[in-house]
């Protein structure tokens, strides 16, 4: 057995790799170790077809925290991204595009041929979505306070989100407390009349999530995803390179500061001893002893599969077990020989349009009759599909002419009612193109090659227990103080010395950062003692 | 009846008129404030905050007169299960099927259905040997898809409602003397509830305890002096409690009664 390691850090996923730089900076000399030949978690690209790179999982950044973004110097490390002039295109089934531009005044313009009423409210949802998502920011950056026992930093905390909160003034407070359960449906409708806006922007508050748009709740997925993102249907930025490009530029950033990184080293258990983590077991039966262990896997693969969970208390067991944690995403990446040609575009000139997000999510109860297919173990045969075709904005990604194009399709169940996903990983292929091609007749042919990726490939491939993207359900039971569990959301758990830092925690919203900052904060704190 | 911001009293429909130090409204919002009170009595926020208030009526009752008891299936005879409630909602995926319906303008196809025989515990209700079965049928969406109203629908949706129990009890058809059919069009015509909703107004987090009806005046009060509210629309809401109105009454107290 080799020398004891100071921190081990579980998985060099985004969060991962973002706590070990700031544990490295904080002193620490953390090893980070990778199951899979590179790190990048779910923020990977990859060449899937001879010539063809993607970013396989995740095609959009959160978007970053801007102060993880300035503390790791990520541009200084290669990253680049490119904001397009057109934030999104929705679609609609009669053949029309609501094209919605990066420039809110632009936004507008395009908005009034729809409702002149609409063009005016999309800027002021936006300024709400501004103000309230910067107070939310706040409490985003918080370690959730204890509640059985609050300290000193605690009640600060609280403290100055309440007054932050309140110093919003009397109608946006009341709006901050009022949409949080709402249903993302009825948000839309406060402030929009046509129905591809009220659509397209309520889809941010499903997505990734086994929600629909009449969720209760669905609202603050939307708030939260807004948190630092204020732009109504949410950013579009491509880093060149793909998603993989962001995480390199984290694991330059970490290693420059002290970090290690191990890849190809799969991690078979976490050893703990009198109900303290002392440890690692390789896969291939290397043993590394630790200081302390961070997991970025998610809770559920941490505590149920690493952990024996022989370690832990039946009552916590039994609460881990109903931590719910099922995807409802598949994603799908094509490599294509020309562009799509979609009939809504045609005569505005397609390519220019194609750089940001292509959406279908032409009306509320189309979404909603996607999400309730899933409720009963199938997939949507009408899914709610996000398109990007990121080698119009970085070459390099496709041979010259030909291109890649990442979709993100809603509802695919983890579990499904009749079959498996090998069974029907093709059909589900299949329904996605037949349902671009309604859009894009020539899409088919277009077609050179494919990779669909199942909730079942997420969770055997990628890790992701339950092939949830944002390792466990966004819901009102599941956040702040009670992400992952309550009483189990300031990054700890019952065993001591082995932290949690990845999505699974607070804040958790996708590919942000937050949650590996934060989690290294409060470790940091918690060893010095 | 408004004075100078003030409420000083009612007129009736007939046209009399009573004065009172102190009017308090027992009808939802919607009625009190945009029906009842003559328009520019009220700031622009607080009427827009009233017209976001929503009901969305979503259940229908049917009350049968019968010839006898139902004979169930799976508890067939006369027996104590026939005193308490009965309910039909054989699983959560039933149920879930029930309101997806809904969502979409139609009332349920197998809808979940609750259902009280109170002869067996009041014989008063009813002559010697027979028997009234209501029930509490869920969903009857107040707005239904276009093309669908509920003054065509209404017979056909209680068809459905036999139709469903005598799947059940297949004795119900044989037994029916009368039934009435009460849809959600007819709670708000005939007992004032608008868009049918029985707990004057949906029970959902954002329209709850600091937020009932109206964020900022879920304190009983309204923006016009001694007027106050005392209905479900009020914290803490729907179902016949009573606590609404004893807690209105608390706060005009307080107020000195006038």
């Amino acid at each position: 057995m080799s020398e004891t390691r100071d921190v081990i850090i579980v998985g060099g996923g985004h969060n991962g790799l973002v706590a070990a730089f700031y544990l490295a900076k904080a002193g620490f000399k953390p090893l980070v170790l990778e199951r899979r030949a590179h790190v990048g978690g779910a923020a990977i690209t990859e060449e899937f077809h001879p010539g063809f790179r993607c970013s396989t999982l995740a095609h959009n950044a959160g978007p970053l925290r801007a102060d993880i973004v300035r503390d790791m110097q990520l541009e200084k490390h290669g990253l680049k991204f490119t904001t397009p002039d057109v934030n999104t295109v929705s679609l609609t089934p009669d053949g029309r595009a609501l094209i919605l531009y990066s420039d809110t005044k632009k936004a507008a313009q395009e908005i009034a041929q729809w409702s002149q009423k609409d063009a005016a409210s999309y800027s002021d949802f936006g300024a709400a979505l501004g103000k309230i998502g910067k107070v939310i920011g706040e409490a985003l950056l918080l370690t959730p306070p204890n509640i059985d026992s609050p300290d000193r930093g605690d009640l600060w905390g609280m403290l100055k989100t309440g007054r932050s909160i309140r110093r919003l003034g009397k109608k946006d407070m009341y709006r901050v407390l009022r949409w949080g359960p709402m249903a993302a449906a009825d948000l839309v409708a406060e402030f929009f009349d046509t129905e591809p806006l009220r659509a397209t922007i309520a889809a941010r508050g499903i997505f990734g999530t086994f929600l629909g748009p009449w969720s209760a709740g669905s609202a603050l997925v939307l708030m939260l995803r807004a948190a630092g993102d204020p732009s109504p249907a949410g950013s579009v930025q491509f880093p060149a390179g793909g998603a993989g490009a962001i995480t390199q530029a984290m694991a330059a950033a970490a290693k420059q500061v002290g970090a290690e990184i191990r890849t190809g080293a799969e991690i078979a258990e976490i050893r703990v001893k009198d109900g303290v983590a002392t440890g690692v077991v390789l896969a291939s039966g290397e043993e590394i002893a630790a200081r302390a262990v961070v997991s970025n896997a998610d809770p559920k693969r941490t505590l149920m599969r690493l952990v024996d969970p022989a370690h832990l208390t039946p009552d916590f067991v039994q609460k881990i077990k109903n931590y719910r944690c099922t995807g409802t995403v598949a994603k799908i990446n094509l490599a294509l020989s020309a562009l799509p040609e979609f009939t809504a575009l045609n005569a505005k000139g397609n390519g220019n349009l194609l750089r940001g997000r292509i959406q279908i999510s032409p009306e509320i109860d189309y979404l909603e009759r996607a999400f309730d297919e899933s409720k009963y173990g199938n997939f949507s045969r009408s899914p709610y599909i996000e398109i990007t075709i990121p080698s119009l904005s970085d070459p390099s990604l496709a041979p010259a002419g030909e291109h890649v194009m990442s979709v993100y399709m809603q509802y695919a169940p983890y579990k499904l009612k009749d079959g498996n996903w090998d069974s029907q990983r093709e059909m589900l292929g299949e329904a996605v193109v037949k349902t671009i091609s309604q859009y894009a007749p020539n899409f088919p042919q277009t077609i050179l090659s494919g990779q669909i990726i199942t909730p079942k490939d997420l969770e055997e491939t990628y890790g992701l227990t339950g092939g949830h993207i944002f390792h466990g359900e966004l819901a009102l039971d599941q956040f702040f103080t009670m992400r992952p569990l309550l009483d189990w959301a300031r990054y700890q758990t019952p065993v001591e010395r082995l932290y949690l830092c990845g999505n699974g925690t607070h804040p958790g919203t996708g590919l942000t950062g937050g949650s590996g900052a934060n989690a290294a904060r409060e470790i940091a704190k918690t060893l010095r003692k | 009846m408004i004075k100078n911001g003030r409420a000083s009293g009612v007129v009736l429909a007939n046209g009399d008129e009573i004065y009172a130090d102190v009017v308090s409204s027992s009808v939802d919002p919607r009625l009190t404030y945009t029906r009842m009170i003559e328009p520019g009595n009220l700031p622009d926020d607080f009427l827009e905050g009233v017209n976001r208030y929503k009901f969305r009526g979503s259940s229908g009752k049917v009350n049968m007169a019968l010839d006898g008891l139902p004979n169930f299936k799976c508890m067939p005879g006369v027996g104590a299960h026939l005193r308490g409630a009965m309910s039909i909602s054989p699983s959560v995926e039933y149920m879930e099927k029930a309101y997806d319906e809904a969502k979409y303008g139609h009332w349920s196809s197998h809808p979940y259905i609750d259902m009280v025989i109170p002869t067996l515990t009041d014989t008063s209700l009813a002559p010697p040997g027979k028997h009234i079965l209501s029930c509490f049928v869920q969903y009857a969406p107040y707005k239904l898809a276009p093309g669908l109203d509920w003054d065509t629908e209404k017979e056909k949706f209680g068809d459905n409602v036999v139709n469903t129990i005598a799947e059940y009890a297949p004795n119900i058809k044989d037994i029916i003397l009368h039934r009435q059919v009460v849809t959600p069009l007819d709670l708000e015509r005939e007992w004032g509830l608008s868009e049918g909703n029985i707990f004057q107004g949906e029970l959902s987090l954002e329209q709850l305890f600091f937020l009932r009806p109206v964020a900022g005046w879920a304190q009983f009060r309204s923006p016009i002096k001694n007027l106050y509210m005392c209905g479900s629309a009020t914290h803490p809401g729907g179902g016949i409690m009573g606590a609404p109105g004893r807690l209105a009454a608390l706060e005009i107290l307080k107020d000195g009664g006038a």
